[in-house]
């Protein structure tokens, strides 16, 4: 099982931080608390409600990336898929998203399997040229097919007000609540997969194929499942997005810069580690939103690109193992990707 | 005229169109499927040198007054020092490995260069017509734009030159040498790390040209880069990754089912039949049509 230079007892399901358990009970006080905190208002929860969700969708791509060692460039497929079909199901037949959204989770373990199936036994660079063509295809029909997805304008929810059962809310107080579960979710299935014989057998796939199959891992089938989990989560995390902001077109869905926020949480954090997402999702949020700030200051458009594209290149060169590698001397000499 | 004609005739018009532009995606391809097989760098940035070379032509015919074609040449240089600068800060340490720190540095290192050209020439769309702009050519029944034409001889004409580069030089035979075998390489006395950069140089320079050929009648503007890259990919991987002469040949494939998608189905779905094809390739046809190398 130590394949490569990964000897047992370096990686990260060994207490990545001392006393990780408080630090969660006091970061989940802390999100839980925040509407009865004096200064707080909707503006101030929204952006929290935001983090939330990128942490969430953050936390997916670290299954199929950071844990599988898979390069997959267009998990904004299947954040698509999640959006548009609760979206599409809601507008037009008036099924609650509580419905919706398993509809998305089987449209995307199906768009999954598919790519799975035709990419994954060849060499990982395929792999992410396919999950790019994939995202681009799904793009182009989405604006094709008006009738059904709204084209380039989008599709907006019908608000009907006020509702549990059509998850809608005129603030946005319910949905950190909803985000907060989701991200209390995804880190046990994180620790649950890092715990598993599937989380040891994907990390020996990802730190030497050829070592794992000589051990008896079935490499294509553990690829395989790691990409339909994340598939899965993504989709979920998906369906919140949408109840969320109660619209999506097809950039925000299938786009690169969506792609790339998508991968960043994991990055900064620290890719394979379970506090990885949710630290760099933090970071991500906070920084976007200053600069979004500050460009609007400056009155030059598109700032915030400038930082996601410099932020990948600095962490990719200079911090490959992201902050929990900063912080973890026991890290070093793990995989680096 | 017979009916078998009338609906024949717009569809060769398609193919013999779609060759004309997909030579110009093999020229598209040709840098980034160098850079891969020498290096196994897949350079997502290669579509914002091709995006930086159309500036190029646009300043050459706005600012200067000359004919975008004329400006070929300093593209080319212009293009393949950045691409050597390109080289030396960022990819010189994934040499050898297409890694996922990899790709994500090349799309990191493309945002940027992306958003200096809007910071640069704002966002609108501009163009540079050539002196061919206009002007179209009839044979037969069928006719063409003579600008393209001109695009389709470079793009050959440049293609030719890399395959006999590679085949007949002694700088040719060194980047072979390293591609297959780097530690052999510098045993007998290679300096592997000058050999890739001028490797990469001469693959960016050609996305250079290739932007500058482009921009005399496509218009450009700061996101083009990440437009052109998906085509540009498809055509290395149908050709095969690593093979010049067939990124070439894949560039005019699929410039063909474009255009015959286009005309026979839908011009706003004229890519789609080309990412499902991307994935047959893949799951069956790994090594492209004229790839040699398999790994």
């Amino acid at each position: 099982m130590t394949a490569g230079a990964t000897p047992e007892g370096t990686t990260e399901r060994q207490a990545p931080l001392r006393g990780s358990f408080l630090y969660g009970v006091v970061a989940v006080a802390l999100a839980a608390g925040l509407p009865f905190l004096p200064f707080a208002n909707d503006y101030i929860i929204a952006v929290a409600v935001r983090m939330l969700i990128f942490i969430a969708l953050g936390q997916a791509w670290n299954i199929v990336a950071g844990i599988g060692g898979l390069l997959s460039l267009g998990h904004g497929v299947f954040l698509g898929l999640g959006c548009y079909a609760a979206g599409i199901l809601f507008n037009e037949y008036a099924v609650p998203p509580w419905l919706g959204i398993w509809a998305g989770g089987v449209l995307s373990v199906a768009v999954a399997l598919v790519m799975g199936a035709m990419t994954l036994r060849m060499r990982g660079v395929f792999f992410a040229l396919a999950t790019i063509a994939v995202s681009l295809a799904l793009d182009q029909l989405a604006r094709h097919y008006v009738d059904l997805t709204g084209g380039d304008n989008g599709l907006a929810l019908r608000f009907l007000g006020n509702s549990l059962w059509f998850m809608q809310s005129r603030t946005p107080t319910p949905f950190l609540y909803a985000g907060l579960t989701f991200v209390i979710a995804y880190y046990w299935i994180t620790q649950w997969v890092l715990r598993t014989r599937l989380g040891s057998e994907m990390k020996a796939v990802r730190d030497d194929e050829a070592a794992a199959a000589a051990a008896g891992v079935a490499v294509f089938r553990t690829k395989l499942l790691g990409l339909l989990l994340s598939a899965v989560m993504t989709s979920f995390a998906g369906t919140l997005y949408m109840q969320s902001y109660q619209a999506i077109d097809p950039e925000t869905a299938f786009g690169l810069s969506q792609a790339i926020q998508l991968q960043l949480p994991a990055l900064i954090g620290g890719l394979g580690t379970s506090w990885g997402p949710i630290i760099g999702g933090t970071i991500m949020i906070l920084l976007s939103e200053s600069t979004n700030w500050g460009s609007t200051k400056l009155g030059i458009a598109g700032v915030d690109i400038l930082v996601y594209g410099l932020l990948l290149l600095a962490v990719v060169m200079y911090a490959p193992k992201g902050i929990m590698g900063l912080f973890d001397r026991r890290t070093r000499g793990a995989w680096r990707p | 005229m017979s009916s078998i004609e009338t609906t024949m005739l717009p569809v060769l018009q398609a193919v013999l169109s779609g060759i004309l532009v997909g030579g110009v995606y093999g020229l598209l391809s040709i840098g980034l499927s160098l850079a891969f097989g020498v290096m196994r760098i897949v350079n997502f940035a290669h579509g914002d040198l091709v995006m930086y070379g159309m500036y190029v032509g646009v300043v050459a015919s706005t600012l200067l007054g000359i004919d975008p074609l004329l400006a070929l040449p300093a593209s080319f240089v212009l293009m393949a020092i950045l691409g050597a600068l390109q080289y030396r800060i960022v990819f010189r340490r994934f040499v050898g490995h297409t890694t996922l720190n990899q790709l994500l540095a090349a799309i990191g290192l493309g945002l940027a260069l992306q958003m200096a050209a809007q910071l640069v020439f704002g966002v609108d769309a501009r163009s540079a017509p050539s002196m061919f702009a206009g002007s179209y050519d009839l044979v037969g029944p069928f006719f063409f734009a003579r600008a393209q034409i001109v695009a389709f001889l470079v793009a050959g004409v440049a293609t030719i030159a890399v395959e006999l580069l590679l085949r007949k030089t002694q700088w040719g035979k060194a980047v072979r040498a390293v591609a297959d075998n780097i530690e052999a390489a510098e045993i007998v006395g290679l300096r592997s790390q000058r050999i890739n950069l001028t490797a990469f140089a001469l693959s960016c320079g050609l996305a250079g040209i290739a932007g500058t050929i482009m921009v005399t009648y496509y218009p450009t503007d700061p996101t083009k880069g990440f437009t052109l890259m998906p085509i540009a990919i498809i055509a290395t991987t149908i050709g095969g990754l690593g093979s010049v002469g067939g990124a070439f040949l894949g560039g005019i494939f699929c410039g063909v089912i474009q255009q015959t998608t286009a005309m026979l189905w839908n011009s706003a779905l004229q890519d789609v039949p080309l990412y499902f094809l991307l994935l047959v390739f893949i799951a069956y046809r790994p090594t492209g049509l004229f790839g040699q190398r398999s790994e």
